[in-house]
């Protein structure tokens, strides 16, 4: 009888063995057949062969945490069945009958790209090596460090640039300093979390990833501000707000599950779009309460940018006109009722 | 306006005129006496609870029963009668029902009706005096009990659009609606407001006589003491005097490189005053007009000001993008005028940036709607100058009850004058 593995590592993941002739060792330690990356384990901690009538035994070889098995250690050399589930460290082993009965597969409704490779691996394909390297050196700690000084130097910048007072530098100053204690507060509670589920604290990844969408951010809302100076009628401003305030939370949100949790990436996104979504309906409904209640304070797109008068693009007065016009309409509507 | 409450600086002012009384002594208490049982407390009740909403007093002029009182005394009436109504208190403590029979509210005044059949009462007619002249006012200061209060006649204001008597003495909350008189019983003014340290205000005796002429008159109309027709009076009252303004020539300003409206008719006030700190790094000149003629609505509602106001910045220390920093804030400054739900709609407002004949502007308008007083309109115009990198204007027009044809007439015009030095 075929017996297989299956190997539920900390963060939930899971990966399937066959178990054959040959002895399997499971371990830390990269000599292993089978290595876990699991700080509970030792380095070299069991190991899986046939026993002379040709069934599977499993072997403590002296571990410090041993075999456990329905809350007990387990002594030295036990048998063992389809079915069996045995605790190495925080991993799971799980012992599966080869000819155990599967579903059939689920009917894939994303239609498959016209040429063999996956959509993704053809985009990642597409991008150009020097994008790819920028990507893989973010990524390291020295880039998710960089990432964070630029993040409080822009937070400084932006901070200056928009003070009018003398003492603008001090500002600036406190501004970045302000920004770098929230942000270590926040990378500080991702990393926490880390460190329960999949055992790392990565707390320059969290820092990395909370600074990159803070960059992109403050980039974004610059842009929106010009948006709606250039175009303010167009309502251009509000949508391009909600679409990119969703964007980044969910970027914001997947980043730290890629560090925090053993989830698929596309479970990532999934999450953090969910999560997004709820924060920006839950913003949207409070701004509609808002809008219907009473308030004697107006709201008004009130930016104004340094550009040459030739480039602003302008309404004349009589067409000026037409916008009394229509907010007469919606007062007139809101007295009726 | 109604009586600001300035509640210790007006027990030390009472005081002071009881000196002057004791000097007097004779004249002012038989002044008291002759007259005191022609003025009543008025108040306006709420129905449900029986509890005072608000107070004032009033006074006989006719033999009928009929008193003139303030239009902000018994405002609350109009707005709402099924939920309130006003009764009298005469000199003997005697409750009896008014009714309101006509209102003036451009220049806050009401007469009233009642069963009270008076020993005697006020003439209402033209009286020539010179400034100087002894005058008593009379009326339930706090509800404290009838008072009589001297002063002196200074003469009529000169920069209103509506008149009123500037008299010297302490008028305090609840004489609204009292009589001024001379010594002789003549009615001067209507006690209506104060500005405080005795600076308080009258509308003249001619107003109320007319209004009482036309209650009394046999054109007299039910409607003429409806909500409806505090609509009329204030739509009539700002088309008199809208429709013509920033047309032609008019009056300009010049704050460094831009040329302004100002002090568009003779009852506009203009000031105009500079920040220069030499802690900031920036310079601010403001220069601003107003009509000091607000009428009384209801609550803290007012309306019927129109308000001009400039402010100019600049800088030589502020880099460009700083400096719209700060421009972008000031132009965001909210100054519209306040108001309350039970009597406008929020504010709706729309962005564009214009070009006139001379310059780009970033402009805004917010307007709201009166919700009980047929088409009358708040309209703000915020307009912000562009085109230039270390220098901003930043001009507001408010326009508060008017209809939305003077809103839309007066913002273009406002608009097209707004230039270059």
């Amino acid at each position: 009888m075929a017996m297989i593995l299956e190997v539920v590592h900390p963060g939930g993941t899971r990966t399937l063995h066959r178990l054959g002739e040959h002895p399997l060792t499971i371990g830390r330690g990269l000599s292993n057949d089978l290595i876990l990356d699991d700080p509970y384990a030792d380095a070299r901690h069991a190991r899986i062969e046939l026993d002379e009538s040709g069934a599977p035994v499993i072997e403590d070889l002296g571990s410090v945490n041993g075999l456990i098995a329905r809350d007990a250690r387990l002594p030295g050399r036990v048998a063992l069945q389809p079915g069996a589930e045995i605790r190495v460290g925080r991993t799971l082993l799980r012992f599966r009958d080869a000819d155990e009965p599967i579903p059939p597969a689920l009917v894939d409704t994303i239609a498959p790209p016209a040429h063999g490779p996956s959509a993704r691996s053809a985009s990642r394909s597409r991008r150009p090596r020097w994008a790819r390297r920028v990507v893989r050196w973010g990524r390291t700690p020295t880039g998710r460090l960089l990432t964070a000084a630029a993040a409080a130097s822009a937070v400084a910048l932006y901070s200056w640039l928009g003070s009018a007072e003398r003492s603008s530098a001090s500002s600036a100053l406190f501004a970045a300093l302000g920004f770098a204690l929230i942000i270590a507060l926040w990378g500080g509670i991702w990393a926490v979390a880390s460190r329960v589920t999949v055992q790392r604290f990565h707390f320059v990844g969290h820092l990395g990833v909370a600074s990159l969408v803070t960059l992109q951010g403050l980039a974004w809302g610059i842009g929106i501000e010009w948006v709606s100076f250039f175009l303010p009628d167009a309502g251009l401003s509000d949508f391009l707000s909600i679409a990119i305030g969703l964007l980044l939370l969910s970027t914001l949100v997947a980043g730290h599950l890629s560090l925090a949790s053993g989830l698929s990436r596309q479970r990532q996104w999934r999450a953090g779009f969910i999560v997004a979504g709820t924060a920006l309906l839950i913003g949207g409904l409070a701004t509609l309460v808002e809008e219907e209640s009473f308030s004697d304070v107006p709201t008004f797109s009130g930016v104004v940018k340094p550009v040459a008068g030739e480039w602003v693009p302008t309404a004349t007065v009589e067409e000026f006109g037409g916008v009394m016009a229509a907010l007469k309409k919606q007062v007139d509507e809101m007295a009726r009722q | 306006m109604p009586f600001p409450r300035t509640l210790i600086l007006a027990a030390s002012l009472v005081f002071t005129g009881d000196l002057v009384a004791q000097q007097r002594g004779v004249t002012t208490s038989e002044v008291f006496s002759r007259y005191a049982d022609r003025v009543v407390k008025i108040q306006v009740v709420e129905t449900g609870s029986a509890a005072k909403a608000t107070i004032g007093s009033g006074f006989f002029v006719s033999g009928s029963g009929h008193l003139v009182t303030n239009y902000h005394v018994i405002s609350k009436l109009i707005h709402d009668p099924d939920r309130y109504r006003a009764e009298l208190i005469d000199v003997a403590g005697a409750v009896q029902p008014v009714a309101v029979l006509g209102v003036d509210v451009v220049h806050d005044l009401a007469v009233l009706g009642s069963e009270v059949r008076p020993a005697s009462y006020f003439s209402l007619g033209p009286v020539g005096i010179a400034q100087g002249h002894r005058l008593y006012s009379l009326g339930h200061p706090e509800d404290l009990g009838l008072s009589i209060v001297e002063g002196t006649y200074n003469g009529h204001l000169q920069h209103t659009r509506h008149p009123r008597i500037h008299f010297t003495g302490s008028l305090n909350p609840g004489m609204s609606g009292g009589p001024t008189i001379t010594q002789e019983g003549r009615v001067i003014g209507i006690n209506v407001a104060t500005a405080g340290n005795q600076l308080s205000f009258l509308v003249p005796v001619d107003r109320a006589a007319g209004l009482l002429g036309r209650v009394l008159g046999p054109a007299d109309d039910p409607a003429a003491r409806t909500l409806a027709e505090v609509g009329r009076q204030l739509r009539d009252h700002q088309d008199a005097y809208l429709r013509d303004m920033f047309a032609g020539e008019t009056k300009t300003v010049e704050l460094g490189p831009y040329r302004l409206i100002t002090e568009p008719a003779p009852f506009f006030r203009c000031w105009a005053d500079a920040t220069r700190r030499q802690e900031l790094p920036y310079e601010k000149v403001r220069h601003h007009c107003s009509t000091d003629d607000q009428l009384f609505i209801a609550g803290d509602q007012s309306t019927g000001v129109v308000d001009l106001d400039h402010e100019m910045i600049s800088t030589r220390k502020l880099n460009r993008a700083q400096f719209f920093s700060l421009y972008t804030s000031v132009f965001a400054v909210d100054n519209t005028p306040g108001g309350e739900e039970e009597h406008v709609t929020s504010w709706r407002c729309g962005t564009r940036n214009v070009r006139n004949a001379s310059l780009p502007m970033r402009a805004v308008l917010c307007l709201r709607r009166y919700r009980k007083l047929g088409e009358l309109y708040d309209g703000v115009l915020k307009v912000a100058v562009l085109g230039r990198g270390d220098s901003g204007l930043v001009s507001t027009l408010t326009l508060s009850g008017v209809t939305f044809e003077n809103v839309d007439r007066l913002a273009r015009r406002y608009l097209e004058r707004i230039s270059w030095r």
